[in-house]
């Protein structure tokens, strides 16, 4: 009952509990309540209610390829419902345009759980908080479904009229015409807009995007147990001594019950190297500079290099890790977190006085933005590390704990 | 004249029952249980004059108010004490006690006629008021130092407390000054 | 009322004269009959003044809306810290009192905590106490609404005026989450041989709103988790009882006890029980002032609520504690002013144990807190007090400080 891992059920910790046949009719009572309220964060129950006309729509061109340039690419193909809606392979960048051999920019990131998350704004403590894309630019999940259709590197439509006619011609055009009007096509923006609206629908509507359905929501719910070193992992990710991930990703409940989201929609710094997998990288010039390459943020200097916490749910399903897909395993990731400062030769390349060349991603006037404060980030060179070796699995046997899907 | 007096009379009683409140004694039944063996009460004012209003003042128990109005317990034409019966605010409600005194103006009994206040019923209780039982004018009549507290209620007991050694002074006064016979 | 009284009977004499006056062609016999009658008047007039005049003279108006009031201004300045000295109008109260009649009343206080409250102040309104308080006979009462919990020494009573030193103490703060209140009804009994019982059911704590990532639970447990009955759950009903001796005037002897399930029925979360007893007394012979209390609160099932926050910085503890006594002599008065200068000793931990959660995940106790509170309290008169005190702590040193307050209560 408690997963394929061999659980060692905790001394006095919900043996009894989970097995009483008395407190299932409760919980499953706790459970349809929950869904019912005005949390949507409950534990996912197959679709109940179908799909708005919107939000079927929305799915259709979702998994369309033929809205693409190239004709091979949709939503779906990068953002692989198999995968937590990120893509299925280990490449730092995804490839596109009219002949899929164009390099994108930035990792295509995991689009679950994204429904919860806001407009950009600062925070009373002048944070930046929320935005979609790594640096917030698009104000709503509609935004954002605008700009891959017409990004050269990605679904490289010349305009939105190219769009819009493809559209006109997709399986699906009846039934776009029956939600929106026989002359919808007619009215190249405005179908535009309708367009990404109902991906926005699909996004919000169907339970995939928010299933809340790992073992770790079970463990939540009491309905499961974690598995020892399960629950080493949480414990080190929770700690504000050790791994401190919870400081940016929260793992506990909110006020009102809400299942955990793994991120706090802010932003940070982590001076993660350059990739030379990404071509443009080649050209020394070049630099990615997040949130201040923002037309609108290029004033906040001191936000050059910040990109967005993403969520951690389903992170162990995906190939690559950071914006620019830098590090291509888990252990990879969480051993550059806390060894960036202690070991950095590990991670940077060597100036010609064999110190490391830190966050050499980002041009030195703006190093001072980089995340040294928090922990784990708050080691000297040759300090001892915040999590060990085996620590580190056990953070990461905990991450797959956090994959939608679980069934026990 | 008793058969007038009745309906006048009516009207009196109707003044006095909403000048102080009665919760557990009338003024009538304060005196009875003060001065049991009393065959009459008669009423006698105490009215001061500013000379003896200073005096009081002076000696630290301002009189408050000139008019004193005291029940006279007598027992076959001789006097056995003096009753009086005053209101004081506790913490926010009126507390209406009645304070019995021997011939020579030692306190012989104090009653509690209503208590309103959501606290400090205690005070209602005989071990309490016991406690200014022989009590003089040079006696302190002070909460925290002759009178005990009760705790929660130390406004009522302070405010009462005060109010008995005010009308221990007054009457004090009285009787020197012949005032009383 | 007197005045009425005695219009009414002014013109029940001119009514009854009137008559009379009018004829005035009668007999002598008649003028002798009228005399007779003047005298019989204005015997009757004496008498009714006598009558109304037995009410006591000048005794205060019954009020029926009587206004309250409390405030503290203080000032720390921790000795180790001077750069954390603090000066601030800790509380304003304005409360009011209404009595509808004889036997029902209602009682409301409202507090502004800190000055200055907004979105981006520290300050908080709040309505601290609103009950309906009706007594079915004299000396046993119901009281329904928003209303103050009968625990400890401090809770009912924490007017400036009615404490020693300038901050509440902490066992009655931190394991007693003074000023604590909760909404229900409560049942309030006074007896003929001292005792005072109070018992009720009422709304509780919100277990499911525990931040583990904040220190809130860790300075005081049931403050972290308190919802002052702004939009409570209230899936989850208390039942609680105090009893307070106080036979010998002088002496009081009391405990309390409060038991209520506490998670509220929210999802996922298994059902913990919430208990919280003290003992207390206090003796005042003479000018001693001597008090002494005991407290200790539990939560069960905390194995299991922790299990999801494990590693985090505050999990919730199974067990807390304090205890304290206190000694205050007044060693001068002059009129309506007083000295008392006191002195507190007290222990506290709130958290003394934790449920296991496994090895390695388990939390260590936290240290006990020991206080020792030196100063004294210089009232003006009962109504106002100026406070002034020292306060060293034997766990957090950096707290050792000095502190100066004003506090008013009518």
């Amino acid at each position: 009952m408690l997963g394929s891992s061999d659980p060692f059920p905790m001394p006095r910790l919900m043996a009894r509990w989970v097995h009483a046949p008395r407190l299932l009719p409760l919980l499953v009572a706790g459970l349809l309540s929950a869904c019912g309220g005005s949390a949507d964060t409950s534990v996912s129950t197959p679709q109940e209610a179908p799909l708005s006309a919107a939000a079927a729509l929305g799915e259709k061109i979702f998994r369309d390829a033929s809205l693409s340039a190239s004709g091979q690419q949709s939503c779906a193909t990068c953002h692989n419902p198999a995968t937590g809606h990120a893509p299925a392979n280990a490449l730092s960048v995804q490839l596109g345009g009219p002949a899929m051999d164009q390099q994108g920019v930035r990792q295509a990131p995991s689009i679950r759980y994204m429904s919860f998350n806001t407009a950009f704004f600062f925070d009373g403590e002048g944070t930046p908080t929320g935005g979609f894309f790594w640096d917030g630019r698009a104000a709503s999940l509609a935004e954002q479904a605008a700009e891959p259709f017409l990004n050269p590197r990605e679904m490289a439509n010349t305009d939105k009229a190219a769009v819009v006619a493809k559209l006109a011609q997709a399986s699906y055009a009846a039934e776009f015409k029956q939600a929106y009007g026989d002359a919808v096509f007619n009215d190249v923006d405005g179908a535009y807009l309708r367009m990404t609206l109902a991906l926005q629908q699909y996004e919000r509507e169907d339970s995939e995007f928010r299933g809340f359905s790992s073992k770790y929501d079970s463990f939540l719910l009491g309905k499961a147990l974690l598995t020892e070193q399960e629950m080493r992992g949480l414990a080190l990710f929770n700690s504000p001594t050790k791994g401190n991930c919870a400081g940016c990703h929260p793992s506990s409940r909110g006020a009102d019950g809400a299942l955990p989201l793994f991120t706090d929609f802010t932003y940070d710094n982590l001076g993660v190297p350059r990739n030379p997998d990404i071509a443009l990288n080649a050209d020394p010039g070049y630099v990615d500079l997040g949130l201040c390459a923002r037309p609108d943020l290029a004033s906040h200097t001191d936000l050059c290099g910040a990109f967005k916490v993403p969520s951690l749910r389903n992170v162990a399903l995906r190939g690559a890790f950071f914006h620019n897909g830098r590090f291509k395993t888990l252990k990879e990731a969480l051993t550059f977190y806390v060894q960036r400062d202690t070991n950095p030769e590990k991670w940077y390349p060597l100036n010609p006085d064999n110190t490391a060349n830190k966050f050499d991603d980002l041009p030195a006037q703006y190093h001072g933005n980089v995340n040294t404060t928090e922990v784990p980030y708050n080691r000297g060179l040759g300090d001892t590390p915040a999590l060990s070796d085996s620590e580190i699995d056990d953070v990461i046997v905990f991450f797959h704990t956090l994959s939608d899907g679980y069934t026990p | 004249m008793r058969m007038l007096l009745a309906p006048l009379a009516a009207a009196a009683s109707l003044a006095s029952t909403s000048a102080f409140a009665v919760d557990y004694l009338s003024a009538e039944q304060a005196r009875r249980l003060i001065f049991p063996d009393a065959d009459s009460f008669e009423p006698h004012d105490i009215a001061l004059d500013a000379s003896q209003m200073q005096a009081l003042a002076a000696n630290g128990v301002p009189a408050r108010s000139a008019r004193w109005p005291v029940q006279v317990a007598k027992r076959g034409g001789s006097t056995l004490g003096y009753v009086v019966v005053d209101e004081v605010i506790g913490k926010f409600e009126l507390i209406t006690y009645a304070v019995g005194l021997n011939a020579d103006g030692t306190v012989r009994q104090v009653e509690v006629l209503s208590y309103r206040e959501s606290h400090g019923h205690e005070i209602r209780l005989p071990a309490w008021r016991r406690q200014f039982i022989g009590k003089t004018g040079a006696s302190p009549l002070r909460v925290g130092e002759d009178i005990a507290n009760i705790s929660g209620a130390t406004l009522s007991c302070t405010h009462v407390t005060d109010g008995v050694r005010r009308i221990v002074a007054v009457l004090g006064l009285a009787r020197r000054t012949g005032a009383l016979s | 009322m007197k005045r009425n009284t005695l219009s009414l009977a002014a013109s029940l004499a001119v009514s009854l004269l009137l008559p009379a006056l009018g004829a005035h062609a009668q007999s002598a016999a008649t003028d002798a009959d009228l005399a007779q009658k003047v005298d019989k008047l204005s015997a009757e007039l004496a008498a009714l003044k006598a009558q109304v005049q037995a009410s006591p003279a000048a005794a205060p108006a019954e009020p029926a809306t009587v206004l309250t009031s409390y405030g503290e201004i203080n000032y720390n300045r921790p000795s180790k810290k001077p750069e954390n000295a603090q000066a601030d109008v800790r509380r304003f109260v304005l409360g009011f009192q209404h009595r509808f009649d004889d036997k029902t009343k209602v009682v409301t206080e409202l507090e502004v905590e800190h000055g200055v409250s907004s979105a981006d102040d520290a300050g908080e309104v709040e309505v601290e106490q609103a009950f309906i308080e009706h007594q079915l006979m004299p000396g046993t009462a119901l009281r329904a609404g928003l209303f103050l919990m009968p625990v400890g020494l401090l809770n009912e009573n924490h007017e400036p005026t009615a404490f020693y030193g300038v901050e509440r103490n902490f066992v009655e703060t931190a394991i007693i989450p003074s000023t604590w209140r909760e909404g229900g009804l409560q049942y309030v009994g006074s007896f003929d041989n001292g005792l005072t019982v109070q018992a009720g059911l009422s709304t509780t704590f919100d277990l499911s709103k525990w931040d583990a990532t904040s220190t809130e639970g860790a300075e005081s447990p049931l403050a972290a988790v308190h919802q002052e009955m702004s939009l409570a759950k209230a899936r989850d009903v208390a039942v609680f009882g105090a009893a307070n001796w106080r036979g010998i005037p002088g002496l009081l002897l009391g405990g309390s006890l409060f038991t209520s399930n506490a998670t509220q029925g929210q999802a996922g979360f298994p059902s913990a029980r919430i208990t919280l007893w003290d003992l207390h007394a206090r003796w005042t012979p003479q000018r001693w002032d001597l008090s002494a209390l005991y407290t200790q609160g539990h939560i069960s099932n905390t194995a299991e609520l922790n299990a999801p926050l494990v590693g985090s910085a505050t999990l919730i503890p199974e067990r807390f504690e304090g205890w304290y006594v206190q000694t205050a002599y007044t060693a001068w008065t002059s009129g309506d002013q007083a000295l008392s200068p006191f002195a507190r000793y007290e222990r506290y931990n709130t958290a003394s144990r934790y449920a296991d959660l496994g090895a390695g995940l388990t939390p260590d106790a936290l240290p006990t807190e020991r206080v020792f509170t030196v100063g004294a309290n210089y009232k003006l008169n009962a109504n106002v007090v100026v406070k002034l005190d020292l306060q060293r702590f034997k766990e957090n040193k950096d707290n050792n400080r000095f502190d100066l307050g004003l506090g008013w209560s009518f």
